[in-house]
Formats: structure tokens, sequence, C-alpha cells
């Protein structure tokens, strides 16, 4: 369970974020979003991705998106995270506030 | 309730995927050219490794990618399959079972050595063999619709293998639609939400889409749709990133892909060879579990035996008849656990394919292993303790009972030496056979050793039977050498301890220049059978009834008259008895019409002289306690209704006493 400062709004994602861990990665993240109007998703220290966080992500987002909250992510999507974006299909199609969330509008490297 | 640790489950698992992944490399060694076990093996290759990665054995899944990708070549018969592939994947495979037991354990060196073996393999045998795949057939432009069942994550399905394997297909454009996906409070993040649409350009039939998705397809919806690519000039490009293939004309992904083929029906179709789930019909559940449950239904056995015996005492015809009704529910039900606790042996036996297989490279003999009566099923208390006795059984025949190759071949026998392992049922007990055509037990060499050892006194007379289960007392060995198989006299002692653990016995047969049998008869069960029970002096005894033959009565005349002797006739035949009142000491008197209770094992017969016989009695089997253990006249104990303890008898031990004992008045005379 991530730390809830009240004035942090980074929410730091484990280091292995995937099928593993996602329940209680969702748990965390919808307790947090309850405290937070604005969650920063902090994925630096996470090394392990998978189809199971991306979902989530995408909930999450629509989540904040129902109840007027935002969310975002602390740094594009770059190396592992990317591929495993790539990899999952969710690069092709992407409307631009997909591109947006995912990647701060950048190019895909 | 609690549930299983998935890890736990994962194992347990892979386990049997290795299993059955050794079992499809050693026939495929046997016949290089069999293209069901070349894709049962990648089929056991291909789940393991996507179990492995979503239960987050990362080096284990890395590894098998390689084995996998091997097998995948054989399979589109790029390579082809061969000995030295097998042996290569073979030992790949005692890796992975390393990489499942110990994932954090020190195993990079070992694996890039095996991975290194594995290329040669592979890269040996594609020497001569690319000319058969160089003109590759014309390109095919698939539209792939699918969506995993909702579960499909929970239940071990990562998705990210399935799309990197259309992937390995051709060039490919995947899109995931994600309006499925509810928010983060309506989420449950296990199930799956997301479907895909994939656009495939590829060499390859649509039967290898199909292989893709081999393990849900039953559950899954699948539409693929074809179209030549280098037809209409309408057909998308594959792969906006990469660079189209040369017959991919640019257009709009958008544009929605005509179909020439109809799409394949929804849900999706199996292969041709694929049979229905059966996923629903079984449940896995821990062997623990079921000791517990039989636990449960012993103690019920003994309640019941209690209850009988109190509706008996009583003139209540209605407790009587709910008494009787509880004992035959109580009778199904153990009838139903016995069930449930027998296993095929085909699980012990698969091991030895294996084993024999090991041992035929490290002797340099050529060795062929027959099995038999696979479905012969045993508790599996007495499978997993049969194992062991087997294998050294086994090794035995392996480097001592069968010839090299050049001595049978001057023997006039095949090059190959046979080992057949067999099961069958026989009453109550199953009978496992370790048969060789090799050299035989050399008689004379085992007399010799048993002499020099001190175990029987020289030119002691001797049944064959007798002088062959001499190699079953510690330390005995004949072996000339000493080999890292065998040779030390250590394991015959411990296969003949386990089996009278196991109320078995062991039958040897042997003949010089055609080889051995030796036979193991075990009981079905460890833990419930029907027993006889019986009255000596003030005590009560169980007669396991598998072993009972007949039971007749023994006039005080005949008893004074066989005083001395111990012999009754019966049927023209002399069957040696053993009073059962002198043997306990019981310092009791007889009763005036004594029973004798005919017992045998096999061709052996042996009356045993109780004073009553109370009847048959449902007998659940308690170990006896340490300080009793080596007490080798009982093999149990039972709680009997009132709660009285009654020792089960050892119809092999006793057995034995009586054929000793008949053995000395006939030499007496």
């Amino acid at each position: 369970m991530p730390a809830l400062h009240p004035t942090d709004n980074h929410f730091a994602l484990p280091a292995n974020a995937t099928l593993r861990t996602v329940t209680d990665t969702h748990e965390d993240l919808l307790a947090f979003m309850a405290f937070h109007d604005t969650t920063v998703l902090d994925w630096a220290e996470t090394t392990q991705f998978d189809i199971s966080l991306l979902q989530l992500l995408e909930a999450a987002r629509i989540h904040a998106g129902t109840s007027g909250k935002d969310i975002s992510l602390a740094e594009p999507a770059t190396g592992l995270l990317l591929d495993t974006l790539r990899r999952s299909g969710f690069l092709e199609g992407m409307s631009a506030a997909d591109a947006q969330f995912w990647l701060h509008q950048g190019e895909i490297q | 309730m609690s549930f299983p640790d998935p890890i736990e489950v994962f194992r347990t698992e892979a386990a049997e995927l290795l299993e059955q992944i050794e079992a499809g490399l050693l026939d495929l060694n046997v016949n290089l050219g069999d293209k069901d076990q070349v894709d049962a093996v990648f089929r056991g290759l291909h789940t393991l490794k996507g179990s492995g990665a979503m239960f987050g054995f990362e080096a284990l899944a890395a590894f098998t990618h390689h084995c996998e990708t091997a097998f995948d070549r054989v399979r589109k018969g790029e390579v082809p399959a061969t000995q030295a592939l097998v042996t290569a994947v073979l030992d790949a495979k005692d890796h992975m079972r390393a990489l499942v037991e110990t994932p954090n354990g020190d195993h990079e060196a070992r694996g890039e050595h095996l991975l290194a073996s594995l290329r040669q393999a592979v890269d040996g045998s594609e020497t001569g063999h690319a000319s058969t795949t160089a003109a590759g057939p014309a390109l095919t432009l698939y539209k792939i619709r699918f969506s995993l069942p909702q579960n499909a994550m929970a239940n071990g399905t990562n998705p990210l293998p399935l799309l990197d394997e259309l992937r390995d297909l051709g060039e490919c454009r995947i899109t995931a639609d994600r309006s499925a996906i509810p928010a983060l409070d309506q989420l449950f993040p296990t199930d799956l939400h997301i479907s895909w649409t994939v656009e495939l350009l590829s060499a390859q039939p649509r039967s290898a889409i199909e292989d893709v998705f081999i393990f849900v397809m039953d559950e899954m919806e699948l539409a693929i749709e074809t179209q030549e690519p280098d037809a209409p000039a309408s057909t998308p490009a594959v792969a906006s990133a990469a660079p189209a293939p040369q017959a991919a004309p640019e257009a709009s992904v958008a544009e929605p892909v005509r179909a020439v083929v109809p799409a394949i029906a929804v849900p999706a179709s199996t292969p041709a060879d694929a049979k229905p789930s059966k996923a629903a019909e079984n449940v896995r559940v821990p062997a623990e579990k079921l000791d517990e449950l039989m636990d449960r239904v012993g103690e019920l056995v003994i309640a019941q035996s209690r209850l009988s015996q109190l509706a008996g005492g009583s003139g209540d015809l209605q407790l009587r008849a709910v008494s009787e009704d509880v004992e035959r529910l109580s009778g199904e039900l153990r009838d139903t656990m016995m069930v449930l606790r027998m296993v095929p042996v085909t699980h012990l036996f698969s091991r030895f394919r294996r084993l024999v297989h090991d041992l035929a490279h490290e002797t340099g003999k050529t060795i062929e292993l027959i099995t038999e009566g696979e479905t012969t099923e045993v508790d599996k208390s007495v499978i997993e303790r049969l194992a062991d006795p087997l294998v050294h059984l086994v090794r035995n025949s392996c480097d001592h009972g069968l010839e090299p190759p050049e001595e049978r071949l001057a023997a006039g026998k095949d090059k190959a030496g046979h080992i057949l392992l067999s099961a069958r049922q026989q009453g109550g007990e199953v009978i496992i056979t370790i048969k060789d055509d090799g050299r035989g037990i050399n008689k004379d060499r085992v007399r010799a050793k048993a002499e020099a050892s001190g175990l029987i006194p020289a030119n002691a007379s001797l049944s064959d039977q007798d002088l062959y289960q001499l190699i079953f007392q510690p330390g005995f060995s004949t072996a000339q050498t000493v080999t890292n198989l065998s040779g030390r006299g250590v394991g015959m002692d411990v296969v003949k301890r386990t089996i009278d653990a196991l109320r078995g016995t062991i039958n040897v047969v042997s003949h010089p220049g055609q080889g051995s049998e030796i036979s193991l008869a075990i009981p079905l069960t460890l833990a419930i059978i029907d027993g006889l029970l019986v009255r000596v002096g003030s005590g009560r005894y169980v007669i396991p009834l598998s072993a009972v033959e007949e039971c007749l009565e023994l006039s005080i005349e005949e008893d004074m008259r066989s005083r001395g002797r111990s012999f009754i006739s019966l049927r023209d035949s002399l069957v040696p008895f053993i009073r059962l009142r002198d043997l306990f000491r019981t310092g009791t008197k007889p009763d005036p019409f004594q029973k004798v209770v005919v017992i045998s094992t096999g061709s052996e017969r042996v009356g045993l002289v109780v004073d009553q016989i109370i009847g048959d009695h449902q007998t659940v089997i308690k170990a006896m306690s340490k300080l009793h253990h080596d007490v080798a006249t009982f093999s149990g104990a039972t709680i009997l209704g009132d709660g009285d303890v009654a020792l089960i008898l050892d119809v092999g031990h006793l057995v034995s006493e009586g054929q000793q004992q008949e053995a000395h008045l006939r030499a007496a005379g």
C-alpha cells in the first residue's frame, strides 16, 4: 500500500505490476483515488508489466473521467512499458486522449 | 475455506506437464517421424512456457521458449526430429524441473550449456534439410478477431505470448479493443475485458493460427478471414510501423477486409484432432485431502461397527433397520472412497521409460522397455511406495540381467535386451512383474556367496525359490564389479523391506541364459480391507479375507491325532497348519470345536487353527506402534465395534512359517 500523503498525489506502482499483484494494486489505487482529485502514476520502480496492468490503468482513466478527477503517468511510456503497450496492440488506433495519457503526446520511439 | 497456493498448483501442473513432455520425447525417440508426438511435445512446452510466465517463473519461461521454438521448427518441417534433438530436450527438461523447483537457484551456466547443445542439435539437423524449405509458399492475408474468456488470465492464459506467437507467423498489425473495460470501481482486476483484431500477412496455413489458440479454443471466440494479398488493390497494409511486404499495397487500415473465405463459426471450431474440453468434468484435489477423507470414512466404519453391535444386542427392530441402512451406506461410501484413491500404474511405469533410456546410454546396451497393464489401478499410497523398489529392480535388470550387445549376439539373441514391466490384478492383489531376457540369476554364484557370508550352511538343501530369496538379504550381491548403477548389495534388501511393509510378497523365477522374472504381489489397498474376525484364546484377530480359501472344523480327535505333525489332509493334499493358540501362548484350553482357516499366497497354503470364527469384518487398518513395528506376525491393528483392538495377521509371514514347518517335518521324515 503506497503512503497516503495528503499533499502527495503520486501513486507508486509496484515493482512487479502483473497479474500476481494486480488485485492489491487495484484496491490500493481505488483507495488512493478516493482521497485524491489528481493521481499521478509513478512507474519508475516498476520492472514487470503485463496486460492486466494496462487494463487496470485504462479502467482508472475511465473512473477518473466519470468522477471528475485527473489521472496521468508521471513519465511517458518508454522501455518495457512501451514495449508492453506495443505487444498488446494498444498503440494501434490510439486516440489523441490515449496518446496524451500514455505517451504525453510523444512519438513512439 | 482455504484456497491452494497458486504457485504450488502451478508446480504440480508443471510436474505433470514435464512428465508428459518426457513421455512424448521418449515415444518420439522410438519413431522420429511421429508427427503426433512432435505436436504433443510442442504443446507441452508451449503450455509450460505460458503458465511459467503467468506465475512469475520468468527464467523457466525464457528457457522453455528455446525448446518450444526448436520443436515448432520441427513441427513446421523446417528441421527434422533427430535423436540428438530429443536427447538435448530431454536434458533440457530436467533443467526445467530445476527451474520450477528452485527458481531462484544458480541455473544460468547449466542453462547456457544446455541451450548450446540444443542449438547444436538443431543446426546439425538443419544441414541438408534447408532445401526443402527454400521455396516459400504464397502469402495470405488473414484478418483475425478474437476475445479470450473473461477468466482467461485468472486461469493462467497470458494474452501477450499469444499475440507474440501471432507475430511470429508473419507481418502483423495488432489492435486492442478496449471498449469493454469497465471503470476502476466496477473492475474485477483479474478478469479480461480486452479483445483484439489482428491483420496478419503470412505464408502459414490457417491451422497455424488456430494452433496458437489451441488451449483456449473451446471457450474463446475466434474469427479468421482470409484474402490473397497480391490480388485486389484494396487489400490493407499489414504493418504501418514496419515496412510492408512487397505484395502488400498500402491502404487505409480502417478499410474493412473483404472476406474471400467465410469467417470461421463462432464459437471457434476446433482442429480435427482436438477433443472436446473435459476441464469441467475433473476437479484437482490435493492428496492429503483424500487421506483426510479416508480417515473420516475409517472412523465412520468403526462407528458403524459399534452401532451394529449395539443393534444386534437390542430387541428394537427399528434400531436394527437403521443400523442395517447405515452399514450398507458406509459400505458403499467405503467402496466409493477406495475408487477415488485408485490410480492407474501408468503414472508409475512412465518414469521407467526415462530410467531405461538413461541406463541404456550409461551401460552402452540396447534396451527396450515394454510395459503392459498400465491401466491396472492401485491405491495411491501403494503406488508411491512401490516406486523405489521398482527402480532398484529395473536398474538391476539393466545392469546385471541384460548382457552387452556382443554377448547377446554371441548367444544367438537379439542385440537389444528387453525388459517387460507389467501389472495385473489378481483377487485383492496387484501383481507387478519385472521380466528380462538376459542371462538369468546364476544359482551357483548365489549359493557360493550365501555360504561364504554364512547366510546358509554349506550344501544346505534349498529350493530354487528359497535360494533366490537370498538375493534380498542385506549386503548380498553377486555382481563381480560394482558400477554406478548397482552391485553394492544395497537396494535389494530395501526392496524386500518395502514390499514386506506393504504386506506384499516377492516371487523370483530365473532360467539360465533366458532371463529372470521378479513378481511383486501387493495388496490393492492399505487403508481398509475385508477381514475375517477370529478368536484365539481371549483375543480377537483379523485375517485378510482376500487370503482366506476355506474354513474347516478341527475335531478334538483330529487335533489329538495330528499332534506333533501339524498337517491336515485337504482333498488329497497335505496342508501344514499353525496353532495360533500355541504361537500366541494364550495359556488357555482349546475350544472343543476348533476351526482351521486355510489361507494362501499364490500356490502356497497354510491352515491357521483358531478357537472361533466370529465373522466378516470391515477392517480399518491402523499402523502398529513404533514399539511393535517389527513384530513379524502382525501387519497392523484395527479397532473393533466395542472399542477393543484386534491385531491383523500378516498372511505372507504366516504362510512362510507354515511352509518352513512343513520343510522341517519333511526333512525329519
